[in-house]
C-alpha cells in the first residue's frame, strides 16, 4: 500500500532524509519513531505531496507522491502535528468545510459530519466552537477531519502529543477500530510503549537514516541482542550476584534499587536454569520476570549507534 | 455544479463569508465606513455654505462635494483593503490551516481566488452601502449618473488591485504584519508614489505644442488624476507636464491651443509652470469646458479613468498570476537553478 524507496531530503548542505526505505502493507498500523528532527515529519510531509523529495521515490497505493499528486491527496488522510482550526467555527462547520473542499456533494455532507463525530465520539460537541476545545478533543476533530473523504490510508504526525493519559487511550482505541474499517495507517510518536501495543510493524529514524524497520516483534530481537531478567531475592543479593556472574549464560548483571538486573543470553530454558541455580544455592528469590525493555530498548540502541 | 459555478463558489467563499461576518471586527468596519464617509460629506458641505454659498450654483457645489466624496472613499479602501487581504494567506499559514488545504483537491489558484472574492465581496459591499451618501449628490446636481458610475468603477478597481497586490504579498510573505507592511507600502507607491512621480519626472513638451500634453503614462496607475476629471468633468492641467521655452519675462505667457480651447501657461513664483484656460477664472482642475480624453502619449484618445481602469487590472492580473505561481507547496519552478550538493556517505 505504502512503498519508500531511497528516499532523500537535503536542505543547504543538510540531509533531513538520506535514502530512506520502508513498505507498509495494507490494513497494517505502521509506527514510525525518532527522535526530534530525525526525519519524521519530513517523510510524513512527502508522502502527503506536500514536500518535493531530492531524490528517490515514494508510492502511495501505486500512485507516484511527485506525479499523482492529486491522486494522493483522495487516497491519503493527513494529520499534521498541529491542529489547523479556525476561529469561529463550529466542529459540524469545520468538518463540513472540509468535506465541501474534498468535494462531497451537499446532501451527503451532514451524514459524513454525523457519522465522523460518532467514530470519535463528539457528536454531543457538534455545536461548539473549534477553537474552545480542549487539546484533545481537537485532536479528535482533527483525526475526523483527515476521515472526511474516507481515504485507505491514514498519515498521522504525533497524533498523541501532549494527551493525557485517558485521550491517549481513547486516541488509540480509535486507531484500532479505523484498523479494523480496512484503512492503512502510519502514525509517528514519541510514547514508545503505545507504539508497541498499537503497531504491527515499525521504523525507527534517526539524522535522516532508517535504523531499522520491520515487523516490531522482529525489529525488537534484532536491536536487542540479549534478554533481560528482574529478580529480587530476600537479603541475600550478595550471594546472588556471586552465583549469577560466573554463569556461561549471564552477559552482565548489576544490582539496580533493589533488583537484579541480569542480561544474559538463550531462551525460556536457560532462564529456567538460572532461576534453579538460584534456588539450589539457598537463595530465596520473591520475584523473577523477564524485562520488558522492549522498543524502548530497541529505540535507544538503534539512535545510539550506527546498526546499519 | 459546473467549473465556472464552481470557481465562484468554492468553499473557500462560504467558509470566507461565515467566519468574516461572525466577528465583531465587520460591522465595526462597515459602520466606522459609513460615519467617516457621511462625516466628511456633511464637513465638506457645511464648509462649502459658509465659504461660497450657493452663490456659485448648486450644481458647483454638488461637483466639489461630489470630488471630496469620492477621492475620501478611495483614500478609505486605501486603508482597509490591504488590511483584508494581507493576512489571507498568510494568516493560514499562521494558523496552520494552509498544508491541510494543500491535500485538499481544492487548487492553489481556487484558495487565492475564494480568499480575493470574499475580500472583494466585503469591499463591494462597503461601495454599495456607500451609494446612498453620494446620492446626496443629486440633489445639487452638476454630476450626472455616468460621472458617478465611472468613478465607482474606478473606485472598485483600485480596490481590487490593491487586494490583488495584498494576497500577493500574503502569498510570499510568511508573516501577516509583514505582509500588511508590504501592502500598505505598495498602496502607498500604487495611489502616491505615482502621483509623485509625475510631479518629479514630468513629461517635457514645447510650450508651442498645440495639444494639451499628458502627465506620464505611469502617473495613470493612480486613481486620483482619473477620479478628478470624472469628478470636474475637464483634463488636469498643470501637473505632470514641464513646458519649455516658456516666456521668461513671466508676462501674458504662451498661448496653446489644447483640445477644449485656449490655453496659457506662465512661470509660476515657485519656479514651475502654471497653466489655465482661458475661459476659466481658476487654474487647475476647477476649469470647465476642456475635453477629457488624454490627448497624447500612450493612451492618446482614452479616457483618463478608461486608461486607469486598463493599467490596474493588468497590475491585478500580473499580482493574480504571481500568487498563483508562488503559492503552491510543490511549484513546478525554482528561482534557483543551482542543487544542493548531495550528502557525503555515511
Amino acid at each position: 500500500m505504502i512503498a519508500v524507496e531511497d528516499l532523500t531530503k537535503i536542505y543547504g548542505n543538510r540531509a533531513a532524509l538520506d535514502r530512506v526505505s520502508f513498505e507498509v502493507p495494507e490494513r497494517e498500523i505502521f509506527g514510525f519513531v525518532g527522535p526530534n528532527g530525525a526525519g519524521k515529519t519530513t517523510t510524513l510531509r512527502i508522502l502527503a505531496a506536500l514536500l518535493q523529495p531530492t531524490g528517490g521515490k515514494a508510492f502511495i497505493d501505486g500512485s507516484d507522491v511527485t506525479k499523482d499528486r492529486e491522486k494522493v491527496h483522495t487516497r491519503i488522510g493527513y494529520m499534521p502535528d498541529f491542529f489547523g482550526v479556525y476561529d469561529q467555527l463550529t466542529v459540524a462547520e469545520y468538518l463540513d468545510f472540509y468535506a465541501a473542499c474534498y468535494r462531497q456533494p451537499k446532501q451527503r455532507r451532514r451524514k459524513i459530519v454525523d457519522d465522523l463525530l460518532a467514530l470519535v465520539g463528539m457528536t454531543e460537541r457538534k455545536n461548539q466552537q473549534v477553537d474552545s476545545l480542549s487539546r484533545g478533543l481537537k485532536q479528535r476533530v482533527c483525526l475526523a477531519r483527515a476521515l472526511v473523504h474516507d481515504p485507505a490510508v491514514l498519515l498521522l504526525d504525533e497524533p498523541a502529543s501532549g494527551l493525557d493519559p485517558r485521550a491517549r487511550v481513547e486516541l488509540r482505541e480509535i486507531l484500532r477500530e479505523l484498523q479494523g474499517m480496512g484503512k492503512t495507517i502510519i502514525i509517528s510518536s514519541h510514547i514508545l510503549p503505545e507504539l508497541t501495543e498499537l503497531c504491527s510493524m515499525i521504523g525507527i529514524i534517526d539524522h535522516g537514516r532508517m535504523r531499522a524497520t520491520g515487523p516490531v516483534h522482529d525489529v525488537i530481537a534484532r536491536l536487542t541482542s540479549g534478554r533481560r531478567l528482574h529478580i529480587r531475592v530476600l537479603d541475600e543479593k550478595d550471594a546472588a550476584l556471586e552465583i549469577l556472574t560466573p554463569l556461561p549464560s549471564i552477559r552482565h548483571v548489576e544490582a539496580v534499587n533493589g533488583t537484579i538486573e541480569a542480561e544474559y543470553d538463550g531462551d525460556e530454558q536457560t532462564a529456567s536454569d538460572i532461576l534453579l541455580a538460584l534456588t539450589q544455592a539457598g537463595i530465596r528469590v520473591s520475584s523473577f520476570a523477564p524485562a520488558d525493555g522492549g522498543l524502548e530498548d530497541a529505540f535507544m540502541k538503534a539512535t545510539s549507534e550506527d546498526v546499519g | 455544479m459546473n467549473t465556472a459555478t464552481r470557481a465562484l463558489w468554492n468553499p473557500i467563499v462560504a467558509k470566507e463569508y461565515r467566519t468574516r461576518m461572525r466577528t465583531w471586527r465587520s460591522p465595526l468596519a462597515i459602520t466606522i465606513y459609513i460615519v467617516l464617509l457621511g462625516g466628511i460629506g456633511w464637513a465638506v458641505f457645511a464648509a462649502l455654505i459658509v465659504t461660497t454659498g450657493f452663490g456659485q450654483g448648486p450644481g458647483i457645489l454638488g461637483q466639489e462635494l461630489f470630488t471630496f466624496l469620492i477621492l475620501f472613499q478611495v483614500a478609505l479602501l486605501a486603508f482597509i483593503t490591504p488590511a483584508l487581504t494581507a493576512g489571507a494567506i498568510s494568516g493560514e499559514r499562521e494558523r496552520q490551516t494552509l498544508d491541510l488545504l494543500f491535500v485538499t483537491p481544492i487548487a492553489p489558484f481556487s484558495i487565492i481566488w475564494g480568499k480575493l472574492l470574499a475580500s472583494m465581496s466585503f469591499v463591494a459591499l462597503l461601495l454599495i452601502i456607500s451609494v446612498p451618501i453620494f446620492s446626496l449628490v443629486f440633489l445639487f446636481g452638476g454630476v450626472d449618473l455616468y460621472q458617478i458610475v465611472s468613478a465607482f468603477l474606478v473606485t472598485a478597481v483600485t480596490a481590487m488591485t490593491l487586494g490583488f497586490v495584498g494576497v500577493a504579498f500574503s502569498t510570499v510573505m510568511r508573516r501577516t504584519l509583514a505582509a500588511t507592511v508590504a501592502s500598505y507600502g505598495a498602496a502607498f507607491v500604487l495611489l502616491a508614489g505615482t502621483l509623485l512621480w509625475g510631479a518629479v519626472f514630468p513629461t517635457e513638451v514645447d510650450a508651442s505644442v498645440t495639444t494639451l500634453p499628458a502627465p506620464p503614462a505611469i502617473t495613470l496607475v493612480s486613481p486620483v488624476i482619473p477620479l478628478l476629471t470624472i469628478a470636474t468633468n475637464v483634463p488636469v492641467t498643470g501637473y505632470g507636464v514641464r513646458y519649455k521655452n516658456v516666456n521668461p519675462n513671466g508676462g501674458p505667457g504662451i498661448l496653446n491651443s489644447s483640445g477644449g480651447g485656449a490655453q496659457y501657461c506662465m512661470a509660476s513664483p515657485n519656479g514651475g509652470v502654471m497653466c489655465q484656460s482661458g475661459v476659466a477664472t481658476k487654474p487647475g482642475f476647477l476649469q470647465s469646458g476642456s475635453a477629457t480624453a488624454i490627448q497624447t502619449g500612450l493612451f492618446q484618445g482614452w479616457q483618463y479613468w478608461q486608461a486607469n481602469v486598463v493599467m490596474q487590472l493588468v497590475i491585478s492580473l500580473a499580482a493574480l498570476l504571481f500568487s498563483a505561481l508562488m503559492l503552491p507547496p510543490v511549484r513546478r519552478f525554482h528561482f534557483r537553478g543551482r542543487r544542493a550538493p548531495a550528502p557525503q556517505a555515511a
